[in-house]
């Protein structure tokens, strides 16, 4: 199998976003492999990769809720054939729609992540960890009902 | 070479903390592999291990002033014959001299780690990738003298 080249996780890293801001929620679910464990942004604890494609998929990828991202030069750290590191700052607006029905919007002005791709049996790039925080407070604001997602 | 385990991952964790708490003496920045990259606390970008570490180790506490990590279960995944990646909470409580020589209580109390280690070629374990981070602002007060 070959090494893992930057130029591949780089590819990985911008699907992964499209995929989430597209709301594409069954190919952004299959970037993480099924025992990837996440450090969320807002999180105390880590939790499995699962419960977070839960979580966004129903407060990120309904019809009201939307998600725009900017990312920074992407830096990847290769641990052989099948291991690299990606991290890179970030910035992220979120129109984020809760289990109530109120949605937020929010807006993480210096976000950082660390993604750990490793390639599955069938030599696929899939995230096997990830931490995500934020070096500044995160701003939300309630939007009014009518107000319409924002596109960025 | 020796394969990766859990318990070796689990050491160095503790290693890492009693050196940043100034309870065990050893160089920070030998931890880390020359090609490190990290992200602290509050920086908006990583930069090296190595640098942070030089920097971070001039703020060890001395022993006239108690630094305390509590670290939560560490989650240990090892992802290849020699990596492994450990993740897990804490907290740290330190002090901090400022600029103008006042001094500082730092509470950082729900704190997360990743911490990315691999074994180099001299059988020693070495962070490769860290991301510190914290779920609330470390909270601040005057410390006494």
């Amino acid at each position: 199998m070959s090494n893992i080249s930057s130029d591949d996780v780089r590819a990985e890293v911008k699907k992964l976003w499209d995929f989430l801001s597209r709301k594409m929620k069954s190919q952004f679910a299959e970037m993480y492999l099924s025992s990837a464990t996440v450090f969320a942004a807002d999180a105390r604890r880590m939790e499995p990769a699962r419960l977070m494609l839960v979580r966004r998929e129903r407060e990120l990828l309904g019809p009201a809720s939307s998600v725009a991202a900017k990312l920074g030069p992407i830096d990847v750290q290769p641990l052989g054939a099948d291991l690299a590191i990606a991290s890179y700052p970030f910035h992220l607006s979120i129109t984020r729609t809760r289990a109530s029905g109120k949605r937020y919007q929010s807006e993480v002005p210096s976000g950082r992540v660390t993604q750990v791709f490793q390639r599955d049996e069938k030599g696929v790039l899939r995230i096997i960890h990830e931490h995500m925080s934020s070096a500044e407070p995160v701003s939300t604001k309630e939007l009014p009902p009518t107000d319409p997602p924002r596109h960025v | 070479m020796k394969k990766i385990s859990s318990e070796d991952v689990h050491k160095e964790v503790h290693r890492f903390w009693a050196i940043l708490s100034g309870n065990l003496a050893g160089k920070l920045e030998e931890m880390y592999s020359p090609s490190a990259i990290v992200f602290t606390g509050k920086a908006k970008r990583s930069e090296s291990g190595k640098l942070m570490a030089v920097r971070r180790s001039r703020q060890i506490p001395g022993p006239a002033h108690s630094s305390r990590a509590d670290i939560g279960s560490i989650d240990v995944q090892i992802v290849g014959p020699d990596v492994a990646i450990a993740a897990y909470t804490y907290s740290f409580n330190t002090q901090k001299i400022l600029v103008n020589g006042s001094k500082v209580q730092i509470n950082t109390l729900l704190g997360r780690a990743t911490q990315i280690f691999q074994r180099g070629e001299d059988g020693a374990l070495r962070i490769v990738h860290e991301h510190l981070s914290a779920a609330a602002p470390p909270a601040m007060e005057k410390a006494g003298e």
